[in-house]
């Protein structure tokens, strides 16, 4: 079947321009396929995408949902030539059969972009769209709008980090519970560290379970940092495997090993609060290379929160089994040590050592 | 418990030989202490040495509950020393203020078994330095 058969099929005349958007699919797929053939199978199975979402897909919505539809296309095919690839030498074929519901979750899947798509800014959409179609380069698009290279690359890497927060929003259905949820979502999809920390974006996901729930594929792209490691707590068990995780991350460092066990002493005496008084939450290592190497240590639960901090940073304190909280130890063992604490709301420790070894 | 054992707990003669093989959590800590009671009760033992040299760390509730097996140790007429504090858990351990009370300490198995059968007059208050 060929491209031209879609003009003949047009009965209705109030049906989506389809074949208009042939053009602008070819060059999308043609800039990223070299083989004709291929390109114009991907062209084909692109358009039937876009023609069976076409009715649910809002007017002038056509064509950025043609583009990203095109693009996912392009993706999964290098996904399978890599998988076939890597599978060659395998007598079996190890790839799943399709699914019978396929069809259908695409639909939903490509429903969901197109609706994210609406959601974004006229000029939010427009600049992504230029940059996709025709891979218009940073730089010219600055020029077109009076801009630097840089803010446009930037302002593309927020659309996009916007893009994905609200095809989860649309795909699960959801409309966020509180005034934060967003900026939240926004912060983790665009995987900048400081302004997760500036909406403190690790609090709100103990504390809302909507965000909770639609974080994990956000988090997906900052999780494989490799100078990160985020352990929940809510067993005995889980303190030991904090201690250790930042034992082993702080290790790449280069700290002297009786610097690695100050480190995990403070993180077993901070995390151990966790468990016995708050009941859940989570330890995050981090490595630092500002203002110079270094370990930190985030601590923070969704507790009944430390009623006198100062008194608990005290020698002495105590609260449980004649033992303090072990904040004033695990202060001495650290370079910087902070605790914010707020009743009913939870308890954040935040600790840093830093490495003087080089 | 299943997998390897997490601690190990060997009988010789009036003494007691208790190894910890890993790091413990607080559970398990808590077990190898009632677990340790209990056998000294049993076998009637007149002293305990408890190797510590695979613990990673001994934060305030390891250092505590080491004291407290000692305590309860005594209470049922055996004698404790705390053997293997690494070097670097005994820095840790200045550092967080925290040290094994009056519990002694010595550098390894061999120095502990030694101590806990040096002549009985000899008993003092034993050694109280962490090993390194
Ligand atoms: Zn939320």
């Amino acid at each position: 079947m060929g491209a031209t058969d879609f003009i003949g099929a047009r009965e209705d005349p109030s049906a989506p321009d389809v074949a208009a958007l042939i053009p602008m699919v070819r060059r999308v797929i043609g800039a990223r396929v070299a083989d004709p053939t291929t390109a114009e199978d991907l062209v084909q199975e692109t358009l039937v995408r876009v023609l069976t979402a076409a009715p649910r897909v809002e007017p002038g919505m056509l064509e950025p949902y043609a583009i990203v539809t095109a693009r996912n296309v392009v993706t999964s095919l290098w996904r399978q030539q890599d998988r076939d690839r890597r599978n060659q030498h395998r007598v079996v074929d190890l790839s799943p059969p399709d699914a019978p519901d396929d069809d259908m979750l695409a639909r939903e899947e490509q429903e969901a972009v197109a609706a994210a798509l609406a959601r974004l800014t006229d000029r939010e959409r427009d600049t992504l769209v230029a940059h996709e179609v025709s891979g218009q380069d940073t730089r010219s698009l600055a020029e077109e709008l009076g801009s630097t290279a840089g803010a446009v690359a930037a302002q593309l890497n927020r659309t996009r980090a916007r893009l994905r927060v609200e095809y989860l929003l649309v795909r699960e259905n959801v409309e966020p519970p509180t005034d934060r949820c967003r900026p939240v979502l926004l912060a983790l999809s665009g995987g900048d560290r400081r302004r997760q920390r500036e909406v403190d974006a690790g609090r709100h996901l103990l504390e809302c379970e909507v965000c909770a729930r639609l974080s994990p594929p956000l988090m997906e792209r900052t999780q494989s940092r490799d100078d990160e490691l985020r352990i929940p707590i809510a067993v005995d068990a889980d303190v030991v495997a904090a201690r250790q995780a930042a034992r082993e991350l702080a290790s790449r460092l280069g700290f002297a090993r009786t610097e690695l066990t100050l480190i995990a002493t403070a993180v077993s005496e901070v995390t151990r609060n966790i468990v016995r008084f708050a009941g859940a939450g989570e330890v995050v290592v981090e490595l630092l290379d500002q203002p110079r190497a270094g370990v930190r240590i985030t601590a923070r639960d969704t507790g009944p929160g430390i009623p006198d901090v100062q008194a608990a940073l005290a020698d002495g304190y105590s609260t449980y089994n004649g033992l303090g909280l072990g904040l004033p130890g695990a202060r001495r063992l650290m370079d910087e040590f902070a605790v914010v604490s707020e009743s009913g709301r939870g308890t954040t420790v935040t600790m840093t050592k830093w490495c003087d070894a080089r | 418990m299943t997998g390897p054992k997490l601690v190990s707990i060997l009988r010789q003669g009036d003494w007691l030989i208790a190894s910890i093989h890993t790091a413990l959590d607080d559970s398990q800590m808590l077990l190898f202490r009632n677990d340790l009671v209990e056998q000294i009760g049993r076998h009637r033992s007149r002293g305990v040495v408890i190797d510590v040299a695979a613990l990673d760390v001994l934060d305030s509730f390891g250092a505590n509950t080491l004291r407290t097996i000692a305590e309860m140790a005594r209470l049922r007429g055996a004698e404790t020393v705390i053997v293997g504090i690494q070097p670097d858990v005994a820095f840790a351990m200045v550092s967080l203020g925290m040290d094994t009370g009056d519990v002694p300490t010595a550098l390894d198995l061999e120095e502990g078994l030694a101590y806990l059968g040096r002549p009985t007059g000899a008993r003092s208050r034993g050694r109280r330095d962490a090993a390194g």
